[in-house]
């Protein structure tokens, strides 16, 4: 049987739970769909969901099968949460690209004083030692610049786009948001798409 | 988020392809399969299926209820079943413990329109209380059972099972796992063309009455129906064997398809034989898969259930094979499966060797290990439970009591700085696990239950409470919704499956019917006052040796978030006065609200987490906390 794997693009979608990080992985999801490919979402529900770490994964090929992927294989790292990032930076390939928000939330346990949450310059560093193709953006700032805090996803998607062999297409993207994600926040969602996408140009 | 409106499951459009959860892809499937009678009580990882049913159940013309419970739930199904009508019920794997009273018994009654029971299964308990197999309540129950891999075949595999089980005249177990029905995928949509009805008609049969004399006539009905099934599994297209090659690989479920990537990766040569049909098992085929392949490797998640079988099948053949599972340690027998484990415990039982993740990545992994902060679930910002639980357990100083907590979002009250819990155990067991501390110890004695757990299985506990004279405080912590599992409405929100009004349920009223003298009501965002009335009542049950209920009632954040939005009212953050702070850190190390953090050793209130509670303000001694002018777009979803 020949080997197929290396067809397939996988995203490794991270962060804290209730923040955005699974409407961004089902966008992914079903612009995949729009555009004719075989789709694969690992998902985590429930408990883990409220304010704890959360990572989805997202594939997207000719013929996948399992939901999640091995560590080593992620083609891009879309961090919601700077030590969330680093928390999954072992899932990339050494070629792969990680788009980092530049946002910490410091763990209630961290004020509490157990554990400690390193310096921003620290978790960058490390993050370095999985690959060299990272990028810092500050979504939050983008995302207000659209007109609502909460399109940090969108702000995070639109700079997927520049990546070199980012599967999908700008536009399935913009129409997968105007089909999924509530009206209220439609043009302030299309707008960060587009933030997003021209940091990452510039 | 807003969820697209699943509405489009009602198409009739045969060949659409859509992104679909593992869970909806089931509801697609229950949809095609014209069900008609749906009733559930939600736990995760098989809540979505209720809930996408729920939406669809009025304009579907099919019949939606949130049962009290997973057994309740059970009997809804089967009596629509003996109307003739097609039912189904879905639960996670616990929930079938509730109802396996009324499941195991069912089967001996066997049923008349199709019956479909979704367990949904969670390896790795990512949010559950322990790690059983439902498998084997088919063994146990003598059930037919069907085990879809993807979202795909969720939804196909759902529609047959009606098909199989008025075939049969059985109910039909269809078992999936957190990584089927929580994971997404394209999804060929089929046809709606079959419809609903809520026509029933009940005939009087003996076998509906299980009285001794037709149990014993059933259970002989029984077996010969599991050798019926057994045929049909010889038989069915669920049961595959493809590839080529002398190894022989037997799997099911979810572990399908890390099998395939493992095969891919390792470049095998192999014959896959994949069980969706596993109870009863197609032996005959599985016999002869074996007299055909050397070795046999099997791969599947928890319990060595295929294991058993085909080990014991083996002895039946001529000719020896080698059978490599987890019962020799080739693959683990706790916790979920995944590409890497499976590349592993092949490559191991067939002595190949094979590097799955470069020692570069790994070696580097250890090293940022101690960097990475601790991040456990955490209340919600605004939750009400920090408040209550804030208030019991400043009440609470000095008497030392124990703590028997339940299951539900405030089973989170188990983490600092509260850490409010001596015993969890299952749905309901708060309450039941505090009469037996009341009579086998002297420690004064909370119990918790969230509203939903209290409809669920609290409320016999009370009863004996109230019965055999047990002392202690039940609080029941009222948040208007089943919050963890997705906020599904209960028997005390006034609204209905069918997203239509109905008669509230009030806990306090069910506590007084009972025979419980001492019953009040909170709101726990009145710290003050909530604290006054813990104290009391804990000094009451003391005195008086007798049960207390407090209901602290206030609505979940995270709807009271939707609900402003909604309206359209503004949600403003709480700041800090660095004037006022005298650094007590009272609001950080005994409250520990997720918005509240400290930085350069100073209390911060992050306005992108902080949802316009206002519960550290009335905490703070100092006044300190105050809120912010500006409207602020909340994070949160
Ligand atoms: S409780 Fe009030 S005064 Fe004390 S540290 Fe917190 S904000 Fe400052
Ligand atoms: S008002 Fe205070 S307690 Fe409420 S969410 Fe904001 S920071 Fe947390």
């Amino acid at each position: 049987m020949k080997s197929r794997q290396s067809k397939t693009y996988n995203i490794v979608l991270t962060g804290v739970g209730g923040t955005g990080v699974l409407t961004a992985a089902r966008i992914l999801g079903s612009a995949a769909v729009k555009q004719g490919f075989r789709v694969r979402v690992g998902e985590v529900h429930g408990i883990a969901q409220r304010g704890g770490m959360i990572d989805v994964q997202v594939r997207i090929g000719e013929d996948v099968f399992a939901p999640t992927f091995m560590e080593g294989q992620a083609n891009l790292l879309i961090g919601f949460e700077l030590a969330e990032a680093l928390r999954h930076a072992n899932k990339l390939s050494r070629e792969g690209v990680a788009i980092i928000n530049d946002y910490r939330i410091t763990p209630t346990m961290v004020t509490l004083g157990h554990g400690s949450y390193p310096a921003r310059e620290k978790v960058i560093a490390a993050i370095k030692r999985f690959t060299k193709n990272m990028m810092i953006i500050n979504a939050v700032n983008l995302a207000k610049e659209a007109g609502s805090a909460v399109t940090v996803g969108s702000v995070l998607l639109g700079a997927a786009v520049s990546v070199n062999g980012f599967p999908l297409k700008m536009e399935t993207l913009k129409k997968t948001v105007e089909d999924l994600l509530s009206k209220r926040l439609l043009r302030e969602n299309l707008k960060a798409l587009d933030l997003g996408y021209n940091f990452a140009r510039s | 988020m807003n969820v697209a409106d699943p509405e489009f499951l009602l198409d009739d459009s045969p060949g659409r392809v859509m992104l679909l959860l593992g869970n909806e892809a089931i509801a697609k499937g229950a949809v095609e399969g014209g069900v008609s009678v749906v009733a559930a009580y939600p736990g995760t990882p098989s809540s979505e299926i209720a809930d996408t049913l729920s939406l669809l159940a009025s304009k579907g013309g099919f019949y939606m209820e949130y049962s009290t419970n997973e057994k309740v739930a059970m009997e809804v199904a089967a009596s629509a079943s003996f109307c003739g009508l097609r039912s189904l019920t879905c639960m996670k794997h616990v929930g079938l413990n509730v109802a396996s009273d009324a499941f195991i018994s069912l089967v001996h009654t066997g049923v008349r329109g199709g019956m479909v029971i979704i367990t949904v299964d969670d390896p790795f308990c990512w949010s559950s209380q322990n790690e059983q197999d439902n498998r084997f309540f088919a063994q146990f129950s003598g059930a037919p059972m069907l085990e879809p891999s993807d979202p795909q075949e969720a939804k196909d595999i759902t529609a047959y099972a009606f098909e199989l089980s008025e075939e049969l005249q059985e109910p039909v177990l269809v078992r999936t796992t957190t990584r089927v029905s929580h994971a997404r995928g394209d999804v060929k949509l089929g046809s709606t063309k079959r419809k609903p009805s809520l026509k029933g008609t009940f005939e009087r049969d003996p076998r509906f009455g299980l009285l001794p004399a037709s149990a014993r006539v059933r259970h002989k009905v029984v077996l010969k129906r599991i050798e019926e099934a057994r045929q049909l599994s010889e038989k069915s297209r669920l049961n595959s064997v493809f590839g080529d090659g002398k190894t022989g690989i037997i799997t099911s479920g979810v572990s399908h398809n890390y099998v395939m990537e493992a095969i891919n990766a390792l470049n095998l040569e192999a014959s896959i034989f994949k069980l969706g049909f596993t109870h009863p098992l197609p032996e005959e085929r599985l016999m002869s898969f074996m007299s055909s392949h050397d070795p046999i490797i099997i791969v599947e998640e928890l319990e060595p259930y295929l294991e058993n079988h085909v080990k014991a099948l083996s002895n039946r053949l001529k000719k020896k094979v080698r059978i490599f599972g987890k019962q020799d340690g080739f693959f683990p027998r706790t916790g979920e499966f995944n590409t890497r484990i499976v590349i592993d415990g092949i490559s191991k039982s067939l002595d190949m060797k094979h590097v799955t993740v470069s020692p570069e990545i790994e070696k580097a992994y250890a090293e940022v290990q101690p960097l990475l902060p601790p991040r456990p679930p955490t209340l919600c910002a605004g939750c009400s439970h920090r408040a209550t639980y804030y208030a019991v357990k400043v009440a609470a100083k000095g008497l030392n009591p124990l703590y028997s907590n339940d299951i539900g979002c405030y089973s989170l009250g188990v983490a600092p700085p509260f850490q409010m819990y001596d015993t969890m155990l299952c749905m309901g067991s708060g309450t039941g696990i505090a009469c037996g501390f009341s009579a086998a110890q002297d420690q004064p004695v909370i119990a918790f239950a969230g509203d939903s757990t209290f409809f669920h299985a609290s409320i016999p506990a009370l009863i004996n409470a109230v019965y055999n004279r047990h002392s202690f405080l039940l609080v029941v912590m009222d948040n208007g919704a089943t919050a963890m599992t997705g906020h599904q409405p209960h028997p005390g929100t006034g609204v209905s499956g069918m997203g239509k009004p109905a008669p509230k349920v009030k806990i306090e009223e069910i506590a007084r019917g009972i025979g419980v003298k001492l019953v009040y009501v909170i709101d726990p965002f009145d710290v003050k006052k909530s604290i006054r009335v813990f104290r009391d009542t804990l000094k009451k049950v003391q005195e008086r040796k007798e049960v207390a209920v407090v209901v602290s009632r206030r609505e979940c954040a995270l709807l009271t978030i939707r609900r402003k939005r909604k309206e359209k009212t503004p949600i403003m953050p709480w700041k800090v006065d660095p004037e006022k702070c005298t650094g007590c850190m009272i609001c950080v190390e005994e409250f520990a609200c997720p918005a509240i953090f400290v930085a350069n050793e100073k209390v911060v209130i992050d306005p992108n987490i902080c949802v316009d509670c206002g519960v550290c303000a009335e905490i703070c001694p100092y006044g300190a906390i105050e809120r912010e002018k500006d409207r602020h777009e909340v994070k949160t979803i």
